[in-house]
């Protein structure tokens, strides 16, 4: 556990199925609240657990669907809790689950397609949105955020479903290497998409429990008990005001889930903490939402577990200052 | 902590294998072709940077991968219809192979940097009905809808038998070069000393390239030397697919197993734009912050910025990329860039996307290998924008003892990786 590097979180922020405000949510995970509700649309899913808002207008929408845009609003609303400011000092990482095609969009192109693709072209890809390829895009929340926030440092955009995992660990290796001040990580994920409701279904993966939701999050990271940094905060010293100290770790192959956890946990010392409960799978975006959760919940020392996919897993450390 | 390329593997316009891609581009040929593997008549360009393999199957691919099983397994999946799980799969075979990894290098850390999903259009016709996509008959029907974005890894972990951790990077066209510079950094940063990195990506497919065309990227002209970076008529960029792994690893654990390296990576650097997703910084001020990141990395590792003697540049062949990457040379280098040859390999292998990083960097290899820099395919015409000295369409012999691999992903992600001559 010694070589884990840390990372002290100073902000965090959310878009989940219980709500926006981190307390609030919080409080009602506490209280054993379930956002699941009843899908009749007639998947095999039956039971999801979605946002139920829809996203701030925004001009933003010319190049981000629904769950782009709230990655977008919890990665501003975390970077400007945070005080750090921007520049190219700040890191910027982020993480996607599946990524998503949009087919929605494409429904005129279809129209008139023949199973064999004969004269694709003519019969309805001519037609699809010139900004169709961007929307389709793995990196245009990190894109948008960085012209957005004007976050000009090291970062890259992780795929996949510990993607946010991936994000959250690079930018610790950052900034304990000294490559960036601070670091926002942003990561949202969907299991509510029709393609990826009915490939659930397909591997039986609802009538094991399993209730899919969607989440965006964002956390604002800096070195812990750093002397060095060039991030000018508003607050008198970030260290001072962190919510949690944080590392994570991420495994795949065979036990990946029980290796990793073990680097990270400390057996019966450390509280484990089921979010999905509460909020439902929530893929790429589950790591960050674990730990805006667990600091909000001020455990001394807590531990997040996510299983991303067969083989594929992280755990998120979560250390509270007393 | 120096990291050391010691494997290579590639699948490119040239074929499959590293040696193809390096002796296509050291003796100046093109492997841009008319498009074969579905009908691309009617769109507005025919022509890609597209491996030589019209349709993949898994007897084909099991033997190429000395892996039956999982080639059929893919295979009944319907997953070998995207090209880049192919790709991926025999590029990093053959790296495996090629820096002769065993049992001892399991644990080593994955991380692969891959493209978008594409869903096949022609899976679709049999599932549109009236005004919307009829998802459940799709499920009754076993149509598949998307690969999953980490398909890819999975298959290359399995196949490798690796028990390290696995990495998806999804930077856009930057993504290849970030997972060299993450396998480098994990290493520096003590996280891991052995890591099999790199890039698949094909988008040599009816929404690839149609989606491409209505974004208006690729070049108008409709000829095998549509790509034409750095040259004064440049009008966009050509297509490519195809894949570059690499084994990277601790410069003392391969001395110490007796590798041979094909270079040093010495320094790398990464830096978003933070000005629009749609086009780079005309001034190019991120990407030469980038730049002069990996070079300050370098010159730490012993490496100055004067033993930088060649630049495999982003080099698109679109208006806007090549005069901002110029000024970006000029700005990290100073007087030293009117010393540097600069050359880029996307007219001979299209815009690899995600895997564009990747194979540029297999493709600078040549440099160390054979003291040959490679060509600028189609580049015929100076452009005063472009004040850089561009290596023509043949290649150039001479020798460098460091050099740098640039890649800027839609959306302002820049990429830089400077690579020095293994002693």
């Amino acid at each position: 556990m010694s070589s884990l590097l840390r990372a002290s979180m100073i902000a965090g922020a959310w878009r989940t199925s219980l709500g926006a405000s981190v307390s609030d949510v919080v409080a009602r995970v506490r209280h054993g609240d379930r956002a699941a509700v009843a899908d009749s649309r007639g998947y095999a899913c039956t039971t999801i657990a979605p946002i139920s808002v829809e996203p701030a207008r925004s001009r933003n929408s010319r190049f981000l669907r629904r769950m782009g845009l709230f990655g977008l609003e919890a990665a501003t609303e975390a970077l400007s809790a945070s005080g750090v400011g921007s520049g190219s000092h700040i890191g910027l990482f982020s993480g996607v689950g599946g990524l998503r095609a949009h087919w929605d969009d494409m429904i005129a192109a279809f129209a008139d397609q023949r199973e064999d693709g004969e004269r694709m072209w003519e019969r309805g890809l001519q037609g699809v949105h010139p900004y169709w390829m961007l929307r389709h895009l793995s990196n245009n929340v990190h894109a948008l955020a960085s012209a957005e926030l004007d976050l000009r440092g090291e970062g890259a955009t992780f795929g996949g479903g510990n993607g946010g995992a991936q994000a959250m660990a690079s930018a610790i290796r950052a900034l304990n290497a000294g490559a960036i001040d601070a670091a926002l990580v942003v990561a949202y994920d969907s299991l509510l998409e029709p393609e990826t409701l009915v490939e659930l279904g397909a591997r039986n993966w609802p009538a094991q429990g399993l209730v899919p939701g969607e989440a965006a999050a964002a956390i604002v990271l800096v070195r812990v008990d750093d002397k060095s940094s060039h991030v000018r905060v508003d607050t008198s010293s970030p260290v001072a005001n962190a919510l949690a100290r944080v590392s994570v770790r991420d495994a795949a192959g065979h036990d990946a889930l029980g290796r990793c956890s073990a680097v990270v946990g400390d057996g019966d010392r450390d509280a484990y903490v089921a979010v999905a409960h509460s909020l439902g799978q929530l893929g790429a975006a589950t790591t960050l939402v674990q730990a805006i959760a667990l600091a909000e919940m001020r455990v001394p020392v807590s531990i997040g577990l996510h299983s991303a996919a067969p083989e594929l897993a992280s755990a998120v450390r979560v250390e509270v200052p007393s | 902590m120096t990291a050391v390329i010691t494997g290579v593997g590639v699948v490119s316009a040239f074929g499959d294998g590293a040696r193809a891609l390096f002796d296509g581009l050291s003796t100046g040929r093109s492997g841009i072709r008319r498009i074969r593997n579905f009908d691309a008549s009617g769109f507005p360009t025919h022509v890609a940077g597209e491996v030589p393999i019209a349709r993949v199957d898994a007897a084909f691919l099991g033997s190429l991968i000395d892996n039956d099983a999982l080639a059929s397994r893919l295979g009944e999946m319907d997953a070998l219809r995207d090209r880049k799980i192919a790709w991926g799969l025999i590029a990093a075979h053959e790296a495996w192979r090629d820096a002769n990894c065993g049992d001892a290098e399991r644990d080593a850390s994955l991380v692969l940097a891959l493209g978008l999903e594409q869903a096949l259009l022609e899976d679709f016709g049999g599932i549109y009905a009236k005004g919307h996509i009829a998802w459940e008959r799709g499920a009754q029907t076993g149509v598949r809808y998307r690969s999953p974005v980490d398909l890819t890894s999975r298959a290359v972990h399995e196949l490798l038998g690796m028990r390290g951790p696995t990495i998806v990077n999804a930077s856009a066209c930057a993504a290849g070069a970030l997972a060299v510079a993450h396998a480098a950094s994990l290493i520096e940063r003590g996280a891991a000393d052995i890591v099999v990195c790199g890039a698949a990506d094909s988008m040599v497919n009816p929404l690839g390239l149609g989606g491409m065309c209505r974004l208006g990227a690729p070049s108008p002209r409709d000829e095998l030397d549509a790509c034409r970076p750095f040259d004064r008529r440049r009008d966009g960029l050509v297509i490519g697919e195809g894949a570059a792994v690499f084994v990277v690893e601790h410069e003392d654990r391969a001395r110490a197993r007796g590798e041979r390296p094909y270079a040093r990576v010495v320094g790398w650097g990464s830096t978003q734009d933070g000005y629009r997703a749609t086009a780079p910084r005309p001034d190019g001020a991120a990407a030469r912050r980038a730049m002069e990141k990996a070079i300050a990395r370098a010159d730490r590792a012993g490496v100055p910025a004067s033993a930088i003697g060649y630049i495999n540049a982003h080099g698109t062949g679109t208006p806007l990329n090549d005069p901002a990457e110029c000024k970006a040379i000029h700005g990290a280098l100073g007087e030293h860039a009117n010393r540097v040859a600069v050359s880029s390999i996307k007219g001979a292998v299209g815009h690899l996307m995600a895997a564009s990083g990747a194979i540029e960097i297999a493709a600078s290899l040549i440099a160390f290998e054979r003291d040959v820099l490679p060509g600028t395919a189609n580049h015929q015409e100076r452009d005063p924008e472009c004040d850089v000295d561009v290596i023509g369409e043949a290649p150039r012999h001479a020798r460098v003892d460091a050099l740098m691999s640039s890649s800027f992903g839609f959306g302002g992600q820049n990429a830089s990786v400077v690579l020095g001559r293994p002693a």
